[in-house]
């Protein structure tokens, strides 16, 4: 009786396999490569993430420099050759907010680096009370590169206004603390993660390259849903909420991400190519590696009879088009022209679509640590 | 009394007769003990995953089922308090102590549990509560318990056939719907979902590289299939019984493997020893004997377990109207219209189990009728990563957020708010789709048991509107 269901199962199993692959049509084609999804990380990791921290971490000592030579000697050329390296230094930290897991999860860079709009009232009162500790939760309004756009761009109408703010007010000194403070705090939270990824210092890379499985902790786990949680940090609060997505149509225009310096169009298309390049394992040096897209073409996920990783990349083109339309302040043309953000801001949702739902599911990642039994 | 009547009589006599027939207690004791196991272990581990916290005190709002809206959370001391509950009367129904009225208490508690939200829904909670109802109408402290120690007149060592029967029954039925659902078209000739969760594995040591190949996919799809609809008889089968159980340890250890399924695996493992002969269990059970000897000096005196006919004519009748609903639930889908799968109408309660790879993304749209302006929700504001996910694919759950929206919104200053949605869900692998009808104002649709029609249909090759 053993032998027999031993024999059932067999004779079933090679009966339905003849039957099923019979019915297949033969273009399926044999001995197809594997995909190397240890060789993606590799490449993202040792190409992209190192070599793009280090990246920011020079913009940010550049940054810290200008400060240091600014508040030396406070004048028009150092202030503006301040605010020129803050700006480098604010669109070096848009390529790397989508990192987010890891040594970046454990500082929590995203939070205290970009939290926006800066809160000016406090920022204030703190400069003029001149104790203020930016580990303390009130203060995360209050510091990273809101703080900062805030300190450098919008404290003057112009900036003759700007530098009487450092040079000639009573809390000018105070002033120039705190503009090092931040500077200090933002170089700080870098540089500890900055090293945690370095081989020769945390060594996350190797963490990061072995975790090569597909579940929620695993690399490509977090890179998907990073990519997403990024994406929709942007599309909303930096594209959707200054164009009255939230607010019933009405436009609030200093929602907007670098609200005073105006360059919230550019940084948020930072981000966008950023986030693209991570779906392409295009390096920083922007050599096209294995990434994402690969992964999707090699598994041939479909979509409207094309392939997905087509369509994403497609997408992901009309996106940055769309959103390099938008004009620079993005607080006047929310106002002005709204429609052409609206334009962008469709394109971006649809991206959205092809990134949170077709991607993950095609690529059979899970989202969260529940059990779960089916979707 | 004509012939036939007698004859109908005679043939009743018998079914009753062969159900009366009493067999050794052990395999229930044994089912006892391991159950409270399981669950006891199942309450700590989920609590110890931070769940308790996450699942049922973080989320603002909750998916509760259709005529059970009036289930809530306790907050957070209420809800640890029905956690701890739950460890120590699943604790108290492994040891045998104030047996009924511990099996009961888990029974409401761990039910109440699932019906507060319907995004945590898994097919083997819904197992748990129905077997934890079983239990509650069977003897199963009536020996190694310290019920027994307790009152050493409660000791039984018989019982009759029926009572091992019904738990049997209800895992045939697991077993046997499981497969007929998995009787489609996508399972068997396309070998999905398999085809894209088996890869996502090929970096697993050993196995990894089978896992790639299609024919594993479609190997594993048809196994499983053959599986769930023959393994059932197999077991009742003594002669194949032990072979049978072999494969039920591979094939639920497989799952466990590939499948981030929590404990559903494990459970089966063991309940599935219920179909063993009283023989093993007693053999298992022997090991406790040491224990409970000396309280029970009237171990080899046979007693059976008997009450009165008229409870057991009640008990007749809840569980024959119980195992009809059993059998019955699961083919509700076939009285609604549209491609099952993606409509999901009659999907629940019905052992469909990792047969579908199913993924969403919704926007909900609040708009004022009064100016026509509208504004675009953000939904993590609300809910949970996991309530989005399971809300964003079920119609059901996208019409209740749209009514917590509705009111959410009308404290905001909205008279009557216009809720749509414009949802996306990819379903096996096809490009992401339209899902509900964008036009349709949410805010006046009614939950019911009826067809949904605002649900668009399916379409094979149709590619998405977008």
């Amino acid at each position: 009786m053993r032998y027999k269901i031993i024999l059932f199962f067999l004779i079933l199993f090679t009966g339905s396999l003849i039957f099923v692959s019979s019915c297949k049509k033969k273009n399926e084609e044999e001995n197809k490569p594997e995909f190397d999804r240890k060789g993606m990380l590799t490449n993202i990791g040792n190409n992209s993430i190192i070599p793009n921290y280090e990246k920011l971490k020079t913009a940010l000592q550049e940054l810290d420099t200008a400060v240091t030579a600014f508040n030396a000697s406070p004048d028009l050329t150092n202030l503006s050759a301040l605010q020129n390296a803050f700006k480098e230094a604010y669109k070096a930290w848009e390529i790397n907010s989508v990192f987010e897991f890891g040594p970046a999860e454990q500082e929590m860079l995203r939070a205290n680096l970009n939290t926006f709009p800066a809160y000016v009232v406090k920022i204030e009162s703190n400069i003029t009370s001149n104790t203020y500790s930016f580990d303390d939760p009130d203060n995360i309004t209050t510091k990273g590169f809101p703080a900062m756009d805030y300190l450098l761009f919008g404290v003057g109408a112009d900036n003759n206004a700007i530098l009487a703010k450092y040079t000639t007010d009573t809390d000018a000194a105070n002033r120039r603390n705190y503009l090092q403070a931040i500077s200090n705090y933002i170089r700080g939270k870098v540089e500890t993660v900055n090293n945690a990824w370095s081989p020769s210092g945390g060594n996350y890379i190797n963490t990061f390259i072995n975790a090569s499985g597909t579940d929620v902790g695993s690399s490509l786990g977090q890179l998907v849903n990073q990519l997403n949680q990024d994406f929709e940090m942007m599309r909303t609060p930096k594209i959707g909420i200054p164009l009255g997505k939230q607010t019933l149509g009405s436009p609030l225009p200093a929602k907007a991400e670098a609200y005073y310096s105006g360059i919230s169009a550019e940084l948020a298309l930072t981000q966008l190519k950023a986030i693209e390049n991570i779906f392409l394992g295009r390096s920083e040096a922007g050599v096209d590696g294995s990434g994402l897209d690969d992964y999707l073409a090699y598994l041939k996920a479909p979509y409207n009879g094309g392939q997905l990783s087509d369509a994403i990349k497609n997408q992901f083109t009309t996106a940055i088009t769309k959103l390099q339309a938008v004009p620079d302040p993005l607080s006047s043309t929310v106002q002005n022209n709204p429609a052409i953000v609206d334009a962008a801001y469709i394109e971006l949702q649809k991206l959205l679509v092809l990134l949170k739902t077709d991607m993950p599911s095609a690529l059979g990642v899970l989202i969260t640590y529940q059990d779960n039994d089916g979707d | 009394m004509t012939a036939i009547e007698n004859l109908r009589k005679g043939y009743r006599k018998n079914i009753i007769h062969y159900l009366e027939h009493p067999v050794s207690i052990a395999p229930l004791v044994f089912l006892r003990i391991a159950f409270g196991a399981v669950m006891f272990f199942s309450i700590i581990r989920f609590i110890l995953n931070g769940w308790v916290e996450e699942l049922y005190i973080l989320p603002k709002f909750y998916f509760p089922y259709y005529g059970f809206e009036w289930v809530q959370p306790l907050g957070e001391t209420g809800m640890y308090s029905v956690f701890g509950i739950l460890g120590v009367s699943s604790l108290l129904v492994m040891l045998g102590l104030f047996y009924r009225v511990s099996i009961t208490t888990f029974f409401i508690i761990f039910t109440y549990v699932e019906l507060i939200d319907k995004s945590n829904y898994l097919n083997h909670y819904y197992f748990v509560s129905i077997i934890s109802f079983l239990l509650i109408l069977v003897p199963a402290h009536r020996s190694f318990s310290i019920d027994t120690i307790r009152k050493p007149s409660l000791k039984i060592t018989s019982i009759p056939v029926w009572i091992i029967g019904i738990f049997k029954l209800q895992m045939v039925i697991v077993y046997l719907y499981a497969g007929i659902a998995k009787l489609n078209y996508d399972w068997l000739m396309e070998a999905l979902p398999l085809k894209i969760w088996l890869p996502a594995h090929a970096d697993m040591p050993v196995i990894g590289s089978l896992l790639d190949e299609l024919w594993v996919a479609y190997f594993f799809s048809w196994f499983g299939a053959v599986y769930d609809l023959t393994i059932p008889f197999f077991l009742l089968n003594r002669k194949t019984r032990s072979i049978a159980y072999i494969f039920v340890i591979i094939f639920h250890l497989a799952t466990a493997l590939f499948f981030q399924i929590g404990m559903f695996p494990y459970i089966m493992i063991v309940m599935t020893l219920i179909f063993f002969s009283e023989g093993f269990h007693y053999k298992n059970l022997s090991c406790l004997k040491a224990i409970f000897k000396s309280y029970q000096p009237q171990d080899d005196v046979l007693s059976l377990y008997s009450i009165g006919s008229y409870k057991n004519r009640i008990l007749l009748i809840i569980l024959s109207f119980y195992f009809l609903l059993q059998v019955l639930v699961p083919f509700r889908f076939l009285l609604y219209p549209g491609k099952f799968f993606w409509t999901e109408q009659g999907y629940r309660f019905s052992w469909r189990v990792m047969l579908m790879e199913k993924g969403g993304t919704a926007f909900f749209y609040v708009k004022d009728p009064e100016t026509g302006k509208q504004c675009e929700v953000t939904n993590c504001d609300y809910l949970t990563p996991n309530q989005e996910k399971m809300m964003s694919t079920q119609p059901d759950m996208i019409l209740q957020f749209a009514h917590f929206l509705k009111e959410e919104y009308k404290r905001k200053g909205i008279k009557d708010p216009v809720i749509n949605v414009e949802s996306y869900v990819t379903l096996n692998g096809r490009g992401s789709r339209l899902f509900i009808d964008s036009n349709t104002d949410l805010s006046k649709e009614e939950e019911s048991f009826l067809p949904k029609s605002w649900i668009l249909p399916f379409n094979e090759n149709k590619p998405s509107d977008k």
